[in-house]
């Protein structure tokens, strides 16, 4: 998991600091059993995170899609058992997949066996733990998944700007971008598209603004973004 | 008891006097016999003789008493011997002419009809006689060679005869116990004021049936079961019988068969928590991962500053929780696992379904299977032994959940109700499974008869067992439109 990259939630760290009080996040946990429920939420307190409890998947799933009070729009990750009652533990987790929701999910069981993990670490799991697990590793996941949540929600949001603006430009411009982007001179992109290096360059100029790009490598990075392929020469 | 002792002193009174004494006894019987035909003989002429001036006739009586009484103690042969003398008798001294062995011919016909007379009463005596003889003979062989123990007392309590069973369990004879208090004799000192209630009851004309024990002549103790009754005659206990059987070894083997069922029981028991052991482990790790989980937690909030005391109280008190929970769990699997039956006491059964619910719990989740439990509220408790009731609602239990195992295209559910019956409560468990091979149908209460791979066969025979020894049933239905249905009824207490 590669765990050891990242700073660890020691005990100094989270007393001092309270990064996660200072920024919403929610996780979200789904066990049967009440004693664990009742366990996982007193630990992550005492770290200072919000926990919200559900019995089932069908519970979680349902609460979910209705946008649990805003908590679905935060930062947050899903502690999940493995065997539950109905809907199984990696049943939620391809639901959730198929639905779009990007959740990341820390598994725990009581019966970690290997073809199990092996299937939820394939299905995007990021971390598979075994009850009765180190708080610590427990701690660690919650916040790698955590982090990564929230990379992917600004991700997301960055591309959601970048398509806005993608939109503003026209045909021509539009035509144009995959040329440029490929490493093609302003002569040759007039060549290929039938038209005079000065219109190329008025084009591209409209297009750097537009892009809000502040230089080229700028408007690459955006167009690697984007996944806009190059044009080959 | 050594065969030769029994013949040494088990012989009767009656067979005795036959068989020591041989010939001279019998040929003292033989003058006794027609010594006291004589005798009657003799006093009947004595009478006449005295009589007959008064009353010429009187000496018919005589003879005729004397012919029936020595047809009675003497039986046929001395009865005719007496109506040969009689008839010289009275034709020497009675008939014209007297004095003389001659008759004259007009007494004739009297003379006959004396005789015929004469020989029917004395045939008379000696065949009453002889049919009462046969009849004791018969009573007196049934009382010997009866294979039970006989004892008939008196109202004392004292012994008037016992038979040769008796002899042979006891060890006493008839001489060594004859007239002995029988509680002084076969009663050991601690049951004498038991006995003694007992042969009160007797008294009062009771039939007593009961199981206990007796001590035999050398002290030693066996378990008997004993039957006693009074004999009435005129609406007044003359005497009783008292009739043993030995049953130390039906005992014995009745014992030995309860130890190795329990021992069955026990080991079926073992096996099928050796098939829920995953789910035992997940029941007593669930809590335990929380404790931990919750420790973790406390030393979290103690340690902030300033310590938040609030937070790691919740915490603790979710440890004692969890602990306790976990005890549970193994106290409940110990129990199941020990060996020795527990008391029977007054039971909830649907607290005693929902003891083994719990421990199933995992179990149906991790088969995908759903468990509903239709549990009747105000049942009556039942008089039974908690684990074996436990044993067999697990059983059920695990059986409906292998025969789900193999379901695919329908819901595995199982379903256990217990509802209040007549007399009792009635408690089934039905799945939605493959139900009974009705090939096997007959056998599946069989010692030994399994579908399954690593089944040993016995969790059915035992259920039934168990079922059976609380006095209730257990039975196997065909549900509709697929499943299995296993019934069982319990007494209220």
């Amino acid at each position: 998991m590669g765990r050891t990259g990242h700073t660890t939630w020691g005990d100094s760290d989270f007393h001092s600091s309270n990064i996660m009080k200072s920024l919403p996040n929610c996780v979200f946990v789904v066990d049967d059993d009440q004693s664990m429920r009742d366990a996982l939420r007193n630990l992550l307190r005492s770290v200072g995170l919000e926990a919200r409890l559900f019995a089932t998947a069908q519970e979680f799933l349902d609460g979910f899609r209705t946008g649990l009070d805003g908590l679905a729009d935060v930062p947050g990750c899903l502690i999940l058992d493995v065997r539950l009652p109905g809907l199984g533990g990696l049943d939620l987790q391809r639901e959730l997949t198929d639905a779009g929701i990007h959740i990341p999910v820390i598994f725990i069981t009581a019966h970690g066996d290997i073809p199990m993990s092996v299937r939820a670490m394939k299905a995007g799991a990021m971390e598979f733990l075994t009850k009765p697990f180190r708080d610590q590793d427990l701690l660690d996941a919650i916040q790698v998944s955590l982090a990564k949540d929230r990379d992917r929600r600004q991700k997301e949001i960055h591309l959601v700007e970048l398509r806005r603006r993608l939109q503003m430009l026209t045909t021509r411009e539009r035509e144009l971008l995959p040329l440029i982007v490929s490493g093609r001179t302003n002569k040759e992109v007039a060549v290929e598209l039938g038209t005079s290096e000065v219109t190329v360059k008025v084009h591209r100029g409209n297009l750097m603004r537009k892009m809000q790009a502040a230089s080229f490598a700028d408007l690459l990075r955006m167009t690697s973004d984007l996944q806009i392929p190059y044009t080959k020469v | 008891m050594a065969p030769t002792v029994f013949r040494r002193h088990g012989v009767s009174r009656r067979s005795k006097l036959a068989v020591s004494s041989g010939h001279m006894r019998i040929l003292q019987h033989l003058y006794f016999r027609y010594g006291i035909a004589l005798v009657f003989v003799g006093i009947a002429l004595g009478l006449s003789l005295v009589s007959h001036q008064s009353m010429p006739e009187s000496f018919l009586f005589f003879f005729l008493a004397a012919v029936m009484l020595a047809g009675w103690f003497g039986r046929t042969g001395a009865g005719l011997f007496a109506v040969t003398v009689s008839m010289i008798m009275v034709g020497y001294y009675f008939i014209p002419p007297y004095r003389a062995l001659a008759v004259e011919l007009d007494e004739l016909p009297y003379f006959f009809s004396f005789l015929s007379s004469a020989l029917v009463t004395s045939w008379l005596g000696s065949a009453r006689r002889n049919a009462e003889e046969k009849q004791r003979a018969h009573l007196d062989e049934l009382f010997e060679q009866s294979p039970e123990a006989i004892m008939l007392i008196d109202r004392q309590d004292r012994i008037l005869r016992i038979n040769k069973e008796f002899t042979r369990i006891f060890g006493f004879t008839l001489d060594q116990a004859e007239h002995l208090r029988s509680v002084d004799l076969i009663t050991p000192a601690n049951l004498k004021s038991e006995a003694a209630v007992s042969r009160k009851r007797l008294s009062e004309g009771q039939i007593l049936s009961l199981e206990t024990i007796r001590m035999r002549k050398d002290g030693s103790y066996l378990d008997v079961s004993e039957v006693s009754f009074p004999v009435v005659a005129d609406g007044k206990n003359i005497a009783y019988y008292v009739i043993f059987r030995d049953i130390t070894e039906s005992r014995r083997a009745r014992e030995e068969l309860h130890t190795a069922q329990s021992e069955l029981a026990h080991l079926t028991r073992i096996t099928t928590m050796g098939e829920l052991a995953s789910s035992i482990a997940h029941e007593i790790n669930q809590p335990i991962g929380a404790i931990a989980t919750n420790g973790n937690a406390a030393v979290r909030w103690l340690g902030q500053q300033p310590p938040n005391v609030e937070g790691a109280e919740e915490a603790l008190e979710c440890i004692v929780r969890d602990a306790n929970r976990a005890a549970d769990v193994i106290g409940r699997i110990r129990a199941l696992l020990r060996k020795n039956t527990t008391p029977m006491s007054n039971l909830d059964v649907n607290e005693v379904i929902r003891e083994v619910l719990v421990l199933t719990s995992f179990e149906t989740s991790r088969r995908d299977a759903a468990v509903t439990a239709e549990l009747a509220d105000g049942l009556p408790s039942v008089l039974g032994d908690r684990v074996q009731l436990q044993q067999v609602i697990l059983n059920l239990i695990m059986n409906g959940l292998e025969s789900m195992s193999t379901i695919v295209d329908r819901p595995r559910h199982l379903r256990i109700q217990s509802v209040k019956t007549a007399g009792g409560i009635c408690i089934q468990v039905r799945d939605s499974g493959k139900g009974w091979d009705m090939r096997h149908f007959t056998s599946v209460f069989d010692p030994f008869f399994t579908t399954k791979k690593e089944g040993i066969g016995m969790g059915l025979t035992i259920s039934r067992s168990i079922i059976e020894a609380h006095g209730g049933r257990l039975w196997a239905e065909q549900d509709t439109p697929h499943g299995a249905i296993l019934t069982f009824t319990l007494p209220t207490s």
